[in-house]
């Protein structure tokens, strides 16, 4: 019980200089109530911190400010149980479950999510679902969608060569071919499809984001 | 310490009194300032500007790889070919064909880099703002170096999804209409989704 | 034609217009100088200065067609550049340093007289750099660049009784900078 008492203390303070600096004080206490909840529940509170500083930095309500807050936290809490139920294997970090709300939030269905997770089984679900979605936002069906990045797992590609997948779906659609065509020519590539790597210089200029203090 | 000066030695400075009106003293305020204003009137010595300048309206207003960059950036409809999920690393081509060489930045293992692009050509700043950066319009702008109207900025994330928009004028709120892939943020508004590569693959 | 010879500025822009692009270098010439002091008072470095009045100078060739007066080229160009030295100090980041520590503008090179560097000089520099840009605006419009307070109203966009205000409360910042002991 002292842990977590002692994170109870400690979290709303190390929080505190960027809520209060950046969020409307009207939001603060509903904000740190959900905050608070979320970390009693084991689940990250960095992107709750996010999502309010995101809403002041907009200028929202503090009434929408709590309750946007409050629904990242029901979507990490609905991530957390789908990769559960898909047999995922904890603990799941930060980036993880927040992959996978994105992915939900981006429109695809709960079983659609479950499936993708469980075939994705040495690294995080995150570039396996994207590339799903980036499917789906093309015009191809959630299933069809899907059921080309388990094959493109089970092919042996994982990580950001699956979005190499979707870009070349996409590809086929523009040469003109229809959604099955399109599925079917790279389905019958796997696992050579062309990749996009970040081309020599293009590091060049790059800067670090500054973060608040 | 700054007093007000009489409003007589202004009118004498505007040209609406005649300065012969002034009292003596008046009038000495009044060389002062002239004097002044001559001391600070020398012009700086830029050798070359008018060769520079020139040079830039000689050459035809877009090279092949700027009027890609300007294809790719205006307003397209949605079926056209170059679709913006990819798009990300064809810019970044078109960008390092045109900038000189300037240090490469280490990136860790499991980072990479954004490269955001948007076309406002009417804008005085344009900034990114994301949780990368808790979406405060300050932290990340965007250039337009050639003034163009089509702004950049090369930022180094971690490898990943992110949520953004872009801030112009320090307060007009926009979805990148690159973006390809948008998520309702809470507010009313979309947040366009950025999915970084790591630069060493995995 | 002009009195100290060339197109007017007006001719020129037709030339330009016409398809002439070298008739630009005339007006070029004709406003580089003043438009480099300016932008050099208003963001305190020469180097800065230079790239905005260029800017500028390629902004007003591509949209030369927009000159509503050709016999107004002048404030035209002046606005132009006037915006660049605004989107310049708007892209410095917050934190940079304040211009109270920016060494002061280099001396002007005056290769007939050789003028040296004076405390005094360096005193109005820094009272001038220390004004808030609009106010700097305004005074090196009014007593560097010689503008009426119609023209200065076309370049900056403000109404004139703000521009007598801000080059009124100029003038007093720099009087009393004359009058502090060193």
């Amino acid at each position: 019980m002292t842990p977590l008492l002692l994170l109870l203390l400690l979290l709303p303070q190390q929080n505190d200089g960027r809520l209060a600096e950046h969020v409307p004080a009207a939001a603060l206490p509903g904000v740190h109530a959900i905050i608070t909840r979320a970390a009693q529940d084991s689940l990250p509170t960095e992107p709750l911190v996010e999502k309010a500083l995101e809403g002041g930095a907009k200028g929202a309500s503090p009434e929408m400010i709590v309750t946007a807050v409050g629904a990242e936290e029901a979507r990490l809490r609905n991530a957390r149980d789908l990769l559960r139920r898909a047999g995922a294997p904890g603990p799941y970090g930060t980036r993880e479950l927040q992959s996978v709300s994105l992915a939900l939030a981006r429109g695809l269905p709960d079983r659609i999510v479950a499936e993708v997770v469980g075939s994705v089984k040495d690294t995080t679900p995150g570039f396996a679902l994207h590339a799903v979605a980036d499917l789906t936002a093309h015009g191809f069906g959630a299933d069809s969608s899907a059921a080309l990045i388990v094959a493109a797992l089970g092919s042996g590609l994982s990580g950001q060569r699956l979005l190499d997948v979707a870009a070349a779906a996409d590809r086929e659609l523009q040469r003109g071919s229809t959604r099955p065509q399109a599925l079917a020519r790279v389905r019958s590539i796997l696992p050579a499809v062309p990749s996009q790597p970040l081309p020599p210089g293009a590091m060049q200029g790059a800067t670090r984001p500054k973060r608040s203090p | 310490m700054i007093h007000d000066l009489d409003p007589r030695i202004h009118g004498a400075l505007d040209g609406e009194l005649d300065r012969a009106a002034l009292t003596p003293d008046e009038r000495a305020l009044v060389e002062r300032l002239d004097a002044a204003a001559r001391a600070l009137s020398g012009t700086p010595v830029v050798p070359g500007l008018s060769r520079r300048v020139m040079g830039i309206i000689r050459r035809p207003l877009a090279s092949p790889v700027a009027r890609f960059r300007r294809w790719l950036t205006s307003p397209q409809p949605v079926t056209l070919s170059l679709r913006p999920v990819y798009s990300l690393v064809i810019v970044a081509l078109a960008v390092v064909l045109w900038r000189g060489p300037v240090p490469a930045p280490m990136l860790g293992a499991h980072e990479g880099v954004a490269q955001f692009v948007a076309r406002f050509p009417e804008a005085h700043s344009v900034a990114v703002v994301g949780a990368f950066n808790d979406w405060r319009p300050e932290a990340t702008p965007l250039a337009d170096d050639d003034h163009d109207g089509v702004w950049d900025a090369r930022v180094i994330l971690p490898a990943g999804q992110h949520e953004y928009m872009f801030v112009v004028d320090g307060e007009r709120w926009v979805s990148d209409p690159l973006a390809g892939r948008y998520v309702d943020d809470g507010f009313g508004r979309q947040n366009a989704v950025l999915v970084v590569r790591p630069v060493r693959s995995e | 034609m002009t009195a100290g010879g060339g197109p007017s500025d007006a001719e020129a822009i037709a030339q330009v217009l016409a398809g002439d692009v070298e008739a630009f270098g005339v007006l070029i010439t004709r406003y580089e100088n003043g438009l480099l002091r300016f932008a050099t008072r208003m963001l305190g470095s020469r180097d800065a200065a230079a790239d905005a009045v260029a800017e500028g100078l390629v902004r007003a060739y591509r949209h030369l067609a927009t000159c509503r007066d050709p016999a107004r080229f002048r404030t035209w160009v002046y606005r132009i550049v006037a915006n660049r030295c605004k989107s310049h100090l708007a892209r410095r980041p917050i934190g940079d340093v304040s211009l109270d520590d920016v060494p002061p503008v280099a001396a002007p090179e005056d290769a007939g007289e050789g003028l040296e560097r004076s405390e005094q000089l360096e005193r109005l520099e820094r009272a001038l750099a220390r004004l808030a840009p609009e106010k700097r605006e305004a005074f090196v419009l009014k007593h560097l660049d010689g503008m009426s307070y119609e023209e200065m109203s076309v370049v900056t966009g403000a109404r004139i009784p703000t521009l007598k205000m801000r080059v009124h409360r100029a003038r007093e910042a720099l009087l009393a900078a004359l009058k502090e002991s060193p």
